[in-house]
């Protein structure tokens, strides 16, 4: 540490207590602070002197005038502005301790995951409905997991539209018992494609893909991986919002990688990118990415791209569709270390355009960028925003206009085959909407 | 879209400590604040641990005595969670081991240069580390008590843990000063805002205040003028207001004043919570 050392004799101010001068933090702010501002040199010892005003009385300041106020600048300046990169003290968070979970009642168990159970509650005091995902913390050797804690910021720090709101952490009785309190959002992705009965128009696949694209522009941004992005992990409301949810692999990419790097286990294997399956320590955005294009391929099947049964048939499956890789496509590629024990098949072109007939040139190209080999020439979530394929008709469709559905989350049972007497709600929306559609 | 903020201390939380309210005076508390910024930032480095983590354990310890009093929780064991935490947080996590037996070793060594220093000055008998001490605690009671700290630690912030450290901003604004050919301005305020990092500012202060604080210093020191007449205060232009920024310098300067070997016993003696509360009951009369 470098301890300024003949410091002393520079200054002979005294702490501030903050607290002698709270007029400062309050919104309104007193009218005297402008004289202050006028006066930097003077707090020397004006400060020294004001040491012994009260505490209790916080504007003790502006009611005794100072002695120097004879000279002080009449008119009223205009104080600076905050800038909108330096907010205010006021508009900072007071440090406030978690709640307890009894401030909500617990209404339905949602779904148990891998990594914790989810619930439906209600707040107590504002009647709000909410989700609380309960966190696995038993058994825990090193203290709070990580992989917790990584949960709860990434959520904190990715505040977007398109990502689940998280509101608090409470706590029950126990050190074990912690939950994260977020927006309860009506459907995941994956049980709505599963009970729609006709999948999502081009313009409601571009709305929803967009959404999507901008919440993992936003994390990417603020140097946030999901990698486990994948259609269950997506929440839709039932103004056609997009929620992504499940931070529970995200961490910040750019931190320096431990020994043996990133981990391997990440993204389920579906939506999992080649560089991860063969092997690769040092990865990042690319590898949501590709989660994304996978996503957006799901949307316009309406089942997944890619469903293997394990990592070998997966990069079989992929090398299948999209052509092997080759020294152009993937430079790298031989560098990787599971790439030596891969054979790859004979070299044919890609098969995109036949696995999805009806989308456009453009759609074809969005997703051929998304799923490309090469991490690095792998299309970006903010290039992907500015893609063509947004800005030609069919256009996006307003979340306003789509459907709503019976939420089974919510518990609103709903027979799960797509001709059941419950289905036509969506039927008769798809009817509607199709006038206003370019086929 | 905004990013959201990072908590700062509200004014209530602020004007009586909740140690203020158990009778610990606020020149004392200030001392044990100071007191386990210093072990945490000497714990960091026997450890080779990043700055980045400690600094972010150092605002998070301090964070934490706006809502928990001294008398409840140890500034020793808060201390190791904050450091324990914040290593996690900042990706480059530590073995608890480590951390226990590090912090055993400067208590032993803080506790055998204080009684040395009072019993004479000549005789000075040689640290010899017992390895695992820490008050007579077994390892798995300071393990308990770690991960308790480091829990505590999060509940009681509310889990709001993202803290924003300084350094990017100084560099930032002495590039808009003018003023990054001066080294030694760059490098003295620096070392000013890791000596703030034992004050309680970061946890009262947005970072441009502090920042502005640190420059302050830095310059009147070494004598270089900036524009400091209305209305062209330089601090202005980075949205600090003066009070604010002289109130840091305040509690930065405090950190230089004079102490001697009693305050550092008595420091010492406070370390666990056992010890704040028998200082507690010994001065009960006072309250
Ligand atoms: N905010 C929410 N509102 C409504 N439902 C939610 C919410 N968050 C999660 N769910 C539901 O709970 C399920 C599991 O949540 P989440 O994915 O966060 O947990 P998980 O344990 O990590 O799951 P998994 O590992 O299986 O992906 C989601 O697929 C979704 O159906
Ligand atoms: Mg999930």
């Amino acid at each position: 540490m470098s301890l300024p050392s003949s410091s002393q004799a520079v200054f002979e101010a005294g702490p501030s207590t903050p607290s002698r001068k709270r007029s400062r933090w309050e919104p309104h702010e007193a009218l005297h602070d402008d004289a202050e501002m006028n006066e930097p040199q003077p707090p020397l010892k004006r400060r020294s002197k004001s040491k012994g005003t009260s505490l209790s009385d916080p504007r003790s300041q502006a009611v005794t005038p100072e002695p120097r106020s004879q000279i002080r600048v009449v008119v009223e300046r205009q104080r600076p502005r905050h800038s909108i990169y330096v907010p205010p003290r006021t508009h900072h968070p007071p440090l406030t301790p978690s709640r307890s979970v009894y401030s909500y009642e617990r209404l339905n168990s949602i779904e148990e995951g891998s990594y914790g159970v989810v619930f439906r509650a209600r707040d107590k005091e504002t009647g709000d409905i909410v989700a609380l995902k309960k966190l696995k913390l038993d058994d825990e050797k090193h203290g709070f997991p990580i992989t917790a804690l990584r949960e709860v910021n990434a959520l904190m720090v990715c505040q977007h539209e398109n990502v689940v709101g998280i509101r608090e952490v409470v706590v029950g009785e126990t050190l074990t018992q912690v939950f994260i309190v977020m927006d309860f959002i009506e459907h995941d992705l994956k049980t709505l494609l599963t009970v729609m009965p006709a999948p999502f128009l081009q313009s409601e696949i571009k709305t929803l893909l967009k959404q999507l694209l901008s919440a993992v522009a936003f994390c990417h941004e603020r140097w946030i991986l999901h990698r486990d992005l994948k259609t269950s992990n997506l929440l839709m409301n039932n103004r056609g919002q997009i929620k992504v949810a499940d931070f529970g692999l995200a961490r910040r990419y750019g931190d320096p990688v431990g020994v043996g790097g990133l981990t391997q286990l990440v993204v389920t294997l579906w939506y999992r990118a080649p560089e991860i399956l063969l092997g690769a320590t040092t990865y990042s955005t690319a590898v949501d990415m590709w989660s994304v294009g996978c996503i957006f391929a799901e949307l316009l099947l309406k089942e997944p791209l890619f469903q293997a049964k394990g990592e070998i048939e997966m990069l079989s499956m992929i090398f299948k569709l999209l052509g092997p890789p080759t020294t152009t496509t993937w430079p790298d590629y031989s560098l990787l270390p599971l790439a030596n024990t891969i054979n790859l098949p004979a070299p044919h072109p890609s098969q995109l355009r036949q696995r999805f007939p009806h989308i456009s040139v453009a759609g074809i190209d969005l997703i051929s960028r998304m799923l490309a080999y090469d991490p690095e020439d792998r299309i970006s979530a903010e290039e992907a925003l500015q893609h063509p394929y947004f800005r030609e008709s069919p256009f996006p469709k307003h979340p306003d206009l789509f459907g709503s559905f019976p939420s089974v989350a919510a518990g609103e049972k709903r027979r799960k085959h797509p001709d059941s007497p419950h289905a036509p709600v969506r039927a008769a929306d798809y009817k509607l909407l199709t006038e206003f559609d370019a086929p | 879209m905004s990013v959201p903020l990072y908590p700062l201390a509200s004014l209530e939380q602020i004007e009586e400590t909740p140690s203020l309210k158990d009778g610990i005076p606020y020149d004392l508390e200030e001392d044990l604040r100071a007191y386990g910024c210093k072990l945490i930032h000497q714990a960091g480095i026997l450890l080779k641990q990043k700055q980045v983590a400690v600094a972010t354990a150092q605002i998070l310890f301090q964070r934490f005595w706006f809502v928990t009093s001294m008398k409840q929780f140890g500034i020793g064991d808060v201390g190791m969670g904050a450091l324990y935490l914040a290593s996690k947080l900042e990706e480059c996590p530590i073995r608890m081991r480590d951390l226990i037996n590090v912090y055993d070793l400067l208590l032993q060594q803080a506790t055998h240069s204080s009684t040395s220093k009072l019993v004479s000055q000549s005789k000075h008998a040689v640290f010899k580390y017992t390895p695992m001490s820490y008050f007579g605690s077994t390892f798995y009671d300071l393990k308990d008590a770690l991960v308790v700290a480091e829990m505590q630690i999060l509940k009681r912030l509310g889990f709001h843990v993202n803290v924003v450290l300084p350094y990017g901003t100084l560099v930032n604004y002495l590039r808009v000063l003018g003023l990054t050919s001066k080294e030694t301005v760059c490098s003295r305020a620096w070392g000013y805002l890791n000596d703030a990092l034992q004050t309680p500012v970061y946890a009262l202060y947005a970072v441009p205040t502090i920042v502005c604080a640190a420059i302050l210093l830095a310059t009147r020191h070494l004598g270089i003028p900036l524009p400091s007449t209305p209305p062209n205060c330089w601090w202005e232009l980075f949205d600090a207001d003066w009070e604010d920024v002289w109130s840091v310098c305040g509690h930065v300067m405090r950190l230089y004043r004079e102490r001697d070997a009693s305050d550092q016993t008595r420091l010492l003696s406070m370390v666990s919570k056992k010890g704040v509360r028998k200082w507690l009951d010994d001065h009960a009369v006072l309250n």
